[in-house]
């Protein structure tokens, strides 16, 4: 898979490979094709999660309304590891035409370099077509829980210190620990793994509080969220405070997002993100969205890209006022 | 066995103890303060396989006195001969894969191994990868719809 | 029950039974096929459930899960190579059987005993889900560790020949789990700065190099003595050679119903998974026959066990899933995505907000079943006649699919290369004695057992004494101590007979021929 084009090659014409290739030939050729008249054959959609969690399922509804758009066939290929980095790393390694895409949260780019030691990304080493959907990140609790807000939960904990805190990831123990340090709490930090690990410990009671990728929303009857960890409220919970408004500066946003190889040509960048945009509006790609209770937030190309780098700069703030990186 | 059992027990108790001093401190942090240390858990597997590789070597060199006849090799030699061809035919479709195409390395690797393995007949060297990557493309691409590579 | 027959009239139309059918057809084939498997098999038909009918498309989702489980029986009986690390211990007795010319015997008893511990599962599933999920809510970290530690103990103690090397086979298989980032600090072990290895190595291409490639390379070192004995089979040749007779199933139906409730168990406490449930109920009857020593020489009880285990799993651990909306299993996992596509939110709210799907994907699950009795009765005759084929032409095909399934896990090159590492590891332990089975086992316990562990220290608040508020986990402890008591007092009186055993062997072909035939 050294090349994208090849890739596509390989499908359409293995028949007609199997038989040179008989013959002892090998070789393909491959058709460059020019910016204005994109796209010409089919697209590779990578996706750097594992196939069957939410952002493979939105990758997929929108995979299906963009091919609708672009008239071409777009295949999703599932390429997981390290939170997407591992993806990113082989779209880099792609010819910048726009058969190959990433759909991937924005995290991989916005985050994951404070976060992992050898992924050093910025925001200007991709290009972004499109943004669509967001995570609704927050802390989440069980229903009956004596507390609905972050301020009831904090007056809580310092009644009941060496409670237990569900954390998924660095991030996530970034949260309560710099509450705790500011109010003076005292945690048991239990680490999870991925979202069902976290709705198993919160039904069970295992926690008191965890942070949720969004995936409570699907438990309207179990479970409830005290504090958004977004900048924005979440509209599936308009009356719920954003951590920052609860007074402490941590807020960090993540979407998913059509990344692009650097150099990726303008035109390609708009085609796709007008294509990205009918799925706004697109009632199948609506329907699976709101069964998975994922809110719609549609940016274009250049939206996407100014939003990646907003983003990133608050993110770096955070992580360095917190210390998890250096100044 | 008794022999072999011994060797790899020496091989294993060193295996484990360059782990266990070199291995596992280059390559794992020691983790901040008040977590339990990402290097517990390989480290605590490195000591019980080097104390369990131990118990096999003495167990095995105690037991040697009592000179029963056996197989001088754990391996025949056409086994050894064997991993080094189809190795030889894994690097072969590998190159392939990686210089020339995914389809080629398919078809390296089946022609290849049925070269190794003693197969003449030039019908089924050509038949044979021909067929099975057509099935495999008609299987994914065509019934299932997904692209593979 | 009035929604059941609703169900069921959704279903029994062509259309949709079509659909489960060619579901349970493709699990089946990709199932039998060395190298592919379940997983696979659900993540490629995702795509395909875009286009279909929900009743139609979950029910060809489960035809898959449910087809593959029991068709990876099939080159484990054939082949020695199991397609996953949930059939191997069916290889261990299938595959002398087969070489016994009882091939189709051994088939269709894996067949039967997949049937009855699926169907049965599925009836647990039906009847008890909302209870039963809300005890598996009683198992919490702290007892999860216990239960992980006591599974890791009884299996290790098979291992038979040497504890001390099936011990060392499962402490690396932990060790090599623990490769990635670490889940609490997101620090790398072991991983050289390779980015590919941040998520840990996959399962997937450990087990077809270790269980596939890794028994390739072998069969292809023995060939010729092999194909002689290939030509020598006439297969089922007599009618008791073909069929499961009278007093097979008597003694194999006890064997069935254990394994089925292990199946069941294991497969709705998440986190253990198929592999586990096939090695402990053959662990079990392994333990508790008369004849423990006949075990890998070609005993169908040993298939009953493993089978019925592992197809016990799969409707099991759609329990927590359809109860609470956990994924108790990757396959469960897979469908989580596809019921909520098809606008069924797995989870208690499901039962209420949709109770016609829900009907109906219960229905698609007993239809899938019985499907599964037909299509891999027909299909065994066909498979059977595999081993007459010469192993030169059997080879290169099982090579280049083990590649494919491998490849397609994660998309990259990367996982070949773990393939050939973990077969070329494979064959040593195999011709070494090592049992590659218990590193497996250890593998995929790793990093639960590492993760629950941490978990029970946080919620235990540090302290030991707190261990008395989880009975459950008191229970387990006891358990493993017993295990390990019994073990080491069983391998010592096995190591004596051994001894004798071995200094009768002089002649070494004979020592070879038959230790190929018990597959390493």
């Amino acid at each position: 898979m050294k090349h994208s084009t090849e890739k596509h090659t390989t499908g359409r014409h293995l028949l007609g490979a199997a038989v040179a290739l008989a013959l002892g030939w090998t070789g393909f050729a491959t058709a460059a094709s020019a910016a204005d008249d994109y796209p010409t054959g089919p697209i590779t959609m990578m996706v750097g999660y594992a196939a069957g969690g939410q952002t493979d399922l939105v990758a997929r509804a929108t995979a299906k309304v963009m091919s609708e758009q672009l008239g071409v066939p777009i295949n999703v290929v599932n390429k997981p590891g390290a939170g997407g980095a591992v993806a990113a790393r082989e779209l880099q390694k792609a010819k910048p035409d726009g058969y190959t895409v990433l759909f991937q949260a924005s995290t991989v780019i916005n985050s994951a370099p404070f976060i992992m030691e050898r992924v050093d990304f910025t925001p200007d080493d991709f290009e972004y077509a499109g943004m669509i959907t967001a995570y609704q990140v927050g802390l989440a609790t069980q229903k009956d829980a004596p507390f609905d807000t972050l301020a009831e939960f904090v007056a809580w904990a310092k009644e009941n210190p060496g409670f237990s805190y569900g954390s998924l990831s660095p991030e996530a123990r970034m949260y309560m620990e710099q509450i705790a340090k500011k109010e003076g709490l005292e945690a048991n930090i239990v680490p999870l793994k991925g979202g069902g690990d976290m709705i198993n410990v919160i039904l069970g009671h295992q926690v008191v509080l965890a942070l949720s990728g969004g995936i409570h929303k699907k438990y309207p009857d179990e479970m409830k969220m005290i504090a958004a960890l977004t900048t924005f409220r979440h509209p599936s919970d308009p009356d719920v405070l954003t951590i920052d408004e609860n007074g402490y500066e941590l807020g960090m946003d993540s979407r998913t997002t059509l990344i692009l190889p650097k150099g990726t040509p303008r035109p390609v960048l708009d085609n796709l993100a007008t294509a990205l945009k009918a799925a706004e509006t697109d009632e199948d790609f609506k329907k699976i969205i709101a069964a998975a209770n994922i809110p719609i937030m549609y940016f274009d190309a250049n939206g996407a890209a100014k939003e990646m780098a907003d983003s990133y700069a608050n993110n770096k703030r955070i992580m360095e006022s917190v210390g998890i990186i250096q100044k | 066995m008794r022999h072999a059992n011994v060797v790899s027990g020496v091989v294993l108790a060193v295996v484990g103890l360059v782990m266990l001093f070199a291995v596992i401190p280059w390559q794992i942090d020691p983790g901040p303060e008040g977590m339990v240390s990402p290097r517990l858990m390989p480290s605590m597997m490195m000591v019980l396989i080097v104390a369990l590789s131990a118990v096999l070597i003495f167990s095995n060199l105690r037991r040697a006195d009592t000179d029963a006849p056996e197989p001088a090799m754990p391996f025949t030699w056409s086994e050894l001969a064997a991993l080094v061809k189809m190795g030889a035919v894994f690097a072969v479709s590998l190159a392939l894969y990686l210089f020339v195409s995914p389809l080629a390395a398919g078809a390296g690797l089946v022609i290849g191994s049925l070269v190794a393995l003693g197969e003449r007949r030039l019908a089924v060297i050509v038949l044979m990868p021909a067929v099975l990557l057509l099935a495999i493309w008609l299987l994914f691409y065509k019934v299932l719809g997904t692209a593979i590579v | 029950m009035e929604h059941l027959i609703v169900g069921f009239q959704d279903v029994l139309n062509p259309a949709t039974l079509f659909w489960v059918a060619a579901g349970v057809t493709l699990g089946y084939v990709l199932g039998a096929i060395p190298g592919l498997g379940k997983a696979t098999g659900v993540a490629v038909a995702i795509p395909l459930t875009f286009y279909l009918a929900p009743a139609a498309a979950l029910g060809m989702l489960i035809g898959i899960a449910k087809g593959s489980a029991a068709g990876s029986a099939v080159s484990a009986i054939l082949l020695n190579t199991p397609g996953e690390p949930s059939s191997a211990p069916t290889a261990m007795d299938g595959y002398p059987l087969a070489r016994q010319g009882k091939a189709q015997k051994a088939l269709k008893m894996g067949l039967f005993a997949s049937v009855i511990g699926d169907f049965v599962s599925t009836m647990i599933l039906i009847g008890l889900a909302a209870p039963l999920a809300s005890y598996a809510l009683l198992i919490g970290p702290v007892e999860l560790c216990a239960i992980l530690l006591f599974s890791l103990t009884f299996v290790g103690g098979l291992s038979g020949r040497s504890l001390t090397k099936g011990l060392i086979a499962a402490a690396f298989g932990v060790f090599f789990a623990t490769v990635g980032l670490e889940a609490e600090t997101f620090i790398p072990r072991l991983t050289f700065g390779m980015l590919e290895l941040d998520d840990g190595i996959a399962l997937v291409p450990i087990a077809i190099g270790m269980l596939a490639v890794a028994e390739m390379i072998v069969q292809a070192g023995n060939i010729k003595a092999l194909d002689v004995e290939s030509a020598q089979i006439s297969d089922g040749a007599s009618r008791e050679d073909r069929v499961v007779l009278a007093s097979e199933w008597r003694r194999c139906l006890p064997v069935i119903a254990r394994g089925t409730l292990i199946g069941s168990v294991v497969g709705i406490l998440p986190g253990l998974g198929a592999s586990v449930g096939s090695f402990l109920s053959y662990g079990a009857t392994v333990r508790a026959s008369k004849t423990p020593e006949k075990y890998g020489t070609g005993m169908i009880e040993g298939i009953a066990a493993a089978e019925s285990a592992d197809n016990a799993v799969v409707p099991s651990s759609l329990v927590p899933l359809f109860a609470l909306g956990i994924p108790g299993s990757v396959i469960a996992a897979l469908l989580i995505a596809a019921f909520i596509l098809h606008g069924l939110t797995p989870g208690p709210l499901m039962f209420k907000q949709q109770p016609r799907l829900v009907a109906d994907v219960y229905a698609a699950m007993i239809c899938a079943s019985l499907i599964m009795l037909v299509i891999g009765y027909n299909g065994q005759r066909l498979f059977a006649q595999i081993i007459r084929v010469p192993l030169r032409l059997i080879i290169p095909g099982v090579l280049l699919l083990c590649c494919v399934g491998a490849y397609m896990e994660t998309g990259s090159v990367f996982s070949i290369y773990v393939m050939l590492f973990f077969a070329l590891l494979g064959f040593f332990a195999r011709k070494l004695d090592f049992s590659f089975v218990t590193f497996l086992i250890g593998f995929v316990i790793g990093p639960s057992l590492e993760l629950t562990f941490r978990q029970s220290i946080q919620i235990l608040d540090h302290q030991a004494v707190n261990l008395s508020g989880h009975p459950i986990a008191i229970v387990f402890i006891l358990l493993t101590l017993a295990t390990v008591w019994w073990t080491t007092r069983d391998n010592g009186r096995t190591a004596a007979s051994q001894q004798r055993g071995d200094c009768g062997q002089t002649d070494p072909t004979e020592a070879e021929t038959k230790h190929i035939k018990k597959g390493g």
